[in-house]
């Protein structure tokens, strides 16, 4: 849970929902679950998946159910859109509703590509528009939040790697400036079973995933019970037969540090199918 | 029966199935083909081009085998655009004729 605070003014409470999708990132089979990848469409290609996600921390827990259009607008850039539907708890409280709409391009700028491998590098765009139905607990971040990526990737037939680090860029909502996040990730991955191209494929993953968050201000004051970091360690697969994917993983969280009184993410969940055409 | 009439007798035998099985096949090397998920683009890229019938991806040996209709001309500019917006890389392309292989007494490739 982002900002959970306790202390603080309601108005400072975001949904989980706008923040895993910001963090997730578009979903593509062949990226990792929870980081940022390189990976685009082919031009001409359109994707659909279909997500499912969960997030606890301490009393309060979030559901999203997400549809992502993606289309290959060259065979290095794609664009999508994700529309979300949320539900949240927060004690005895629920909610649920239409989260934040996400716009999102990814521009692959470099590949090298051998016998068996592609090497390549991406940035990655996303905006959250303030779409989310409110309410309490709130379904959506209530203001207009932007994301910029930088990934980097290797993939062969046995072995994967990335490298990404994200810059989400909240928006303010009235008086409160939310705290931005920087988002890191490692993430290996490894193919047991080198497989045929009409035979199903499994790749299991390992991600370290880390959020830094600064504090937010309301009205020029430092909020207290804000920001802070998170460090997950995230075990994934991927299994993929010819155009159609699913893709799961978990985070489990390794280090928790946010300022003053705030309940740290106990796990996350996520679950895609997904399929290209 | 000598070696020559032996040979003869097998391409005359052969001509009816050459027949049947004329087409073109183009052998391509391209890189970049880790994954199966990835490299369907390809594939679909391919089977849209008419006459094509047939597309198999080897990833270990980064080979597309595209079996066309006789006459369907696959250039080696147009497979460099076509894996290029699949978001691979062509290297090289080479012809078999399995008819051709088959009136010189040779088994197709």
């Amino acid at each position: 849970m982002r900002n959970p605070m306790r202390r603080s003014p309601a108005a400072l409470r975001a949904g989980l929902a706008g923040v895993l999708a910001l963090a997730s990132g578009a979903v593509a089979a062949h990226d990792p679950v929870f980081g940022l990848g390189p990976h685009v469409l082919y031009k001409g290609g359109f994707e659909a998946s279909l997500k499912w996600h969960e997030a606890r921390a301490g009393r309060e827990r979030e559901r999203e159910l997400g549809l992502e259009l993606t289309y290959g607008i060259t065979g290095d850039w794609a664009a999508g859109i994700e529309l979300p539907w949320v539900r949240v708890e927060d004690g005895g409280a629920t909610n649920s509703g239409r989260g934040d709409i996400q716009l999102f391009t990814k521009w692959r700028f470099w590949r090298r590509d051998g016998l068996g491998v592609q090497e390549s590098a991406a940035v990655a765009a996303r905006v959250s528009l303030d779409t989310g139905a409110g309410g309490t607990p709130r379904v959506g971040t209530g203001a207009t939040d932007w994301m910029l990526g930088l990934a980097y990737g290797y993939e062969s037939r046995k072995w994967y790697r990335w490298a990404s680090v994200r810059w989400r860029r909240n928006g303010d909502r009235g008086a409160l400036d939310r705290g931005d996040r920087i988002l890191v990730d490692l993430v290996g991955g490894w193919r047991p079973r080198l497989s045929g191209y009409l035979e199903p494929d499994t790749v299991w993953l390992l991600e370290l995933n880390g959020e830094i968050t600064r504090r937010a201000r309301l009205g020029g004051a430092t909020v207290a019970d804000s920001g802070g970091q998170e460090w997950f360690v995230s075990p994934g697969i991927f299994w993929t037969l010819r155009n159609y994917a699913i893709k799961a993983g978990v985070q489990i969280p390794v280090r928790s540090d946010l300022n003053g009184a705030q309940a740290s993410t106990d796990w996350r969940a996520l679950l895609v199918l997904e399929g290209h055409w | 029966m000598s070696k020559r009439h032996g040979i003869l007798l097998a391409a005359l035998l052969a001509l009816p199935l050459a027949a049947q099985a004329a087409g073109v096949r183009y052998v391509m090397r391209v890189d970049g083909l880790a994954c199966p998920y990835c490299a369907y683009g390809v594939e679909k890229k391919l089977k849209a081009i008419e006459g094509v019938e047939r597309v198999d991806v080897d990833l270990d040996r980064g080979l597309v085998v595209v079996d066309a209709r006789e006459g369907v001309v696959l250039t080696e500019e147009a497979m460099r655009k076509l894996m290029k917006d699949a978001g691979f890389t062509f290297r090289s392309m080479r012809v078999e004729r399995p008819d051709e292989a088959a009136v010189a007494g040779e088994p197709a490739a």
